[in-house]
């Protein structure tokens, strides 16, 4: 299963180094540096400000970081995409993977005062993950009920997979109860000061400027945070946060805080770390779709053909700078369990993409094959680049390409509305669990009109929709794999979606914060272990 | 003078109308709604949940209901509420306007002064050295991309010399007491308010000049040379009075246009005004914070150049006696 990766390669060398060097010398652990309490971390990330403090339901990167200082979830995913005790000590299966018993910690109180209890998470799953958060996860829910001051039983009306369950419980925030029930979840006014019990209380937001948190003296994590308070500042443009950074002003920039330039320029002064670590849990890619309401584009000979003439090498260098790579799977790379490493790559070769578009009965007549309506996103900026560059591609192989890049509303309209589009290039950003979430990209249940980020192609394969369907009640880990790498398999065969290229996260960071390691989603975690070495 | 700031007042009202029709009908006209973003963002798929939010947002109503009841509300006072920011549309702009503002009258005070000043000295020291380099210094104010300018004043006084703070309005978590606060707000102010300052200052100094060199050859400042006068007082009380109509007039018509550059230079320096709110709204379709902040500026404008007119009315006695 292991595979030779670059980051693997690196590990494991560290790590039989560092054993090396503790039988050498005796007593000596270069793991073991004491985190120094206390300073302010000023810290920012590569995108605006949030549009509330924390939003019901997701709302996007910037609530996510900005909410998660304070509401915690149940479990953590680590690094290695195994799951760590947050609010929850212990969560256990039955036998029949039907119902799981959580237990929840103890002694954690509200940033108010108030106990928390298993009332509030009982609360939570029932108004605010069944309806909102995780509606198409806990489809097979039944109930949840008290077991006893500690514990709590979620049933299921069928297995469900312990991976995906406790996937779940680490994505999904908690929330008090004696806050909001009776309110409307998602417009109350509280989402804007949250109360939660994480390592940091809401102290002050200045619109438009920072977000200020102080240290929750009372944390269960007894000794942390490290940190006597954190802001989080906004600059709506990047080389301004590349000056704050290099000011001093700014020391920790999560997910491409600054341009790509940047990032070489300040790590060679050894001030600045830059980091693709932490994100595993929000794996970015740029993704390439073709609509099946097309008869051409339902072709999967020109999908082939299409995505072989696209120089996607290329883009990840000119377009992102060399920080992306070409994708190869709808499952990205860096997913350490569910990627399928063996599937046909597509490379770049044009001169093959017009041999099979002869062969699939497209030929060039009248200087042309067939036009196509590109729609790329606009969300991002690159996104317009890499449509130059696809519409470039497509027409050196007799495709004319009519490209529109419109804005964020239009883009989600476009795309996932309207379905007005032959080819989109869109993005998302995956979990390490692929059920519902990356699934609802290729099943029949994914298309629903106007809701985004979802099966937009029109893509129906009773084949694909029976395997998703059996991965999401299948509770043999192994199979599980088995089967992601067999609907990896269909995907690439049909390619009604997949990635065009992986692009690499960066966190880049003054070298004196630490202790932001080891983390499977940086945006979404509390910051509880950094500290400032200075 | 009554009459003229009545009837000014009165025409704020359909100002007020107009602003809102427009870009209420703009906003309609992009393709996507405020429930679009808001559903795609927290992954709403549930038909009854997006009912409920349409009926919430108020998309259930035909848009001319929509625009009614904004109208009424806005002359009741009420801006409505921003179920994207969870917060009433007046608290939300409330709370940003006046950092704007304040930016916004730094700016057009440095580039009304220095403009004036430069515009002066260029005139009266016509065709020499000065003159040369205080135009050139206007070409290129003129010239360069404000928020290129930002960037580069942020490296040369924060990056390298570490004299001033990178961006923001205040420094974060110190307590400076209140003289030490508006010493703190002056520091952050000054690389923006120069950044947005420098190029309306450059069209101040290049329309003081070509006043100030017109009126020198006019008639009555032969007339006042003759009489005897000294020069200093040809140029401060004769030239200088008459020069100052055009730059008034050029005050009146920019004030909009400044607060359209402040959005810009609010983005470099993280300045917590309006600008981002503005952005952020536009790009979401959330119409009652775009409405809110248009009718907030078109007020602001217009009592500004109610103002401005006033100015005017005191600085020349023919549209006084006409």
């Amino acid at each position: 299963m292991t595979r030779l990766t670059r980051r693997f390669f690196l590990t494991t060398t560290a790590a039989v180094s560092l054993a090396a060097a503790s039988f050498a010398m005796p007593g000596l652990s270069l793991a073991q540096v004491t985190p120094k309490t206390g300073g302010t971390l000023v810290a920012t990330w590569g995108g605006f400000e949030p549009q509330a403090v924390f939003v019901p339901g997701g709302g996007g990167s910037s609530p996510l970081i900005s909410s998660t200082k304070i509401l915690e979830p149940l479990l953590r995913m680590d690094d290695k995409a195994e799951f760590v005790p947050v609010l929850a000590t212990e969560v256990t299966a039955s036998d029949d993977f039907t119902a799981y018993d959580i237990t929840i910690r103890d002694g954690v109180t509200w940033h108010d005062g108030e106990p928390f209890t298993v009332d509030d998470v009982i609360y939570t799953v029932n108004e605010y993950w069944k309806p909102m958060v995780a509606g198409a996860a806990l489809s097979n829910f039944t109930g949840i009920e008290k077991i006893d001051d500690k514990t709590v039983r979620m049933t299921f009306s069928k297995p469900t997979p312990e991976f995906f369950f406790k996937n779940v419980l680490a994505t999904s925030l908690v929330l008090p109860e004696h806050i909001y029930a009776g309110t409307e979840i998602a417009t109350n006014p509280i989402n804007n000061t949250p109360v939660g019990t994480g390592p940091f209380k809401f102290k002050e937001w200045v619109r438009g400027s920072h977000i200020e948190y102080d240290k929750n003296e009372d944390y269960w994590d007894e000794g942390k945070p490290y940190l006597d308070g954190l802001v989080l500042r906004y600059w709506r443009d990047a080389a301004s946060r590349a000056a704050a950074m290099e000011a001093g002003e700014l020391k920790l920039g999560i997910f491409n805080p600054i341009p790509a330039p940047d990032i070489d320029r300040l790590t060679e002064t050894d001030d600045f770390v830059a980091t693709s670590d932490g994100y595993l849990g929000a794996a970015w890619a740029s993704t390439i779709e073709f609509n099946s309401r097309n008869p051409v584009m339902d072709d999967p000979a020109v999908r082939k053909a299409i995505l072989t003439a696209i120089d996607r090498a290329l883009i990840a260098d000119v377009v992102y700078f060399g920080r992306a790579r070409p994708g190869t799977s709808f499952v990205s790379s860096v997913n350490p369990i569910f990627h399928n490493p063996d599937l046909p790559k597509y490379d770049f070769d044009p001169e093959k993409a017009e041999e099979m578009l002869d062969a699939a009965g497209y030929p060039i007549k009248d200087g042309k094959r067939f036009t196509v309506e590109l729609l790329a996103a606009g969300w991002f900026e690159e996104n317009g680049k890499v449509g130059q560059f696809v519409k470039q591609n497509l027409e050196d192989i007799g495709i004319e390409v009519n490209l529109k890049v419109p804005d964020r509303a239009s883009s989600i309209k476009g795309i996932y509305n309207d379905y007005d589009f032959d080819i989109a290039l869109s993005n998302h950003a995956s979990q390490v669990e692929q059920v519902p979430r990356q699934t609802n990209y290729v099943t029949t249940d994914g298309i629903v009109k106007g809701a985004a980020f979802r099966n937009a192609n029109g893509y129906s394969n009773p084949e694909m929709d029976a395997l998703v369907n059996a991965m999401a009640v299948e509770v043999d880990e192994e199979k599980r794999v088995e089967m992601a790498h067999k609907m990896q398999e269909i995907i690439a065969e049909d390619l009604p979606i997949t990635i065009l290229v992986e692009m690499e996260s960066t966190t880049v960071h003054a070298d004196e914060v630490k202790g932001i390691e080891g983390r499977a989603d940086i945006s979404a975690d509390s910051l509880s272990d950094v500290w400032l070495d200075d | 003078m009554k009459r003229l700031i009545i009837t000014r007042l009165l025409q704020i009202i359909p100002l007020v109308i107009g602003v809102i029709v427009m870009n209420f009908v703009l906003i309609q006209m992009a393709p996507g709604t405020l429930l679009d973003i808001m559903t795609s963002e927290q992954q709403i798929t549930d038909p009854a949940a997006l009912e409920r939010m349409r009926e919430l947002y108020g998309y259930d109503q035909s848009p001319i209901i929509q625009l009614l009841k904004y109208i009424y509300s806005v002359f009741t006072l009420d801006l409505g509420y921003s179920y994207r920011q969870n917060a009433p549309v007046l608290d939300i702009i409330l709370a940003q306007l006046p950092s704007t503002l304040l930016l916004m009258l730094v700016a057009i005070g440095i580039a009304v002064t220095f403009g004036m000043i430069a515009g002066v000295i260029a005139s009266v020291k016509v065709n020499t050295f000065w003159d040369v380099m205080i135009s050139l210094a206007a070409v290129f104010f003129f010239a360069a991309p404000t928020f290129w300018l930002g960037i580069m004043l942020i490296i040369v006084f924060s990056v390298w010399l570490g004299w001033l703070p990178v961006g923001g309005m205040t420094t974060i978590g110190v307590d400076y007491g209140f003289f030490g606060h508006i010493w703190d707000v002056i520091r952050h102010l000054i690389l923006p308010a120069l950044s947005l300052g420098l190029f309306y200052m450059a069209i101040y100094t290049r329309v003081m000049r070509a006043s100030m060199l017109e009126v020198f050859s006019l008639d009555f400042v032969r007339t006042a040379r003759a009489k005897g006068l000294s020069t200093t007082r040809v140029i401060f009380a004769h030239v200088y009075r008459n020069a100052l109509l055009p730059v008034v007039t050029l005050l009146g018509l920019q004030l909009a246009t400044v607060l359209g550059g402040s959005v810009v230079i609010e983005a470099v320096f993280s300045w917590p005004g309006i600008g981002s709110l503005m952005l952020d709204s536009v790009m979401s379709r959330n119409y009652p914070v775009v409405l809110g902040v248009f009718v907030l500026s078109a007020v602001v404008v217009a009592f500004a150049n109610l103002l401005v007119d006033i100015a005017y009315y005191r600085l020349d006695p023919r549209i006084r006696n006409r």
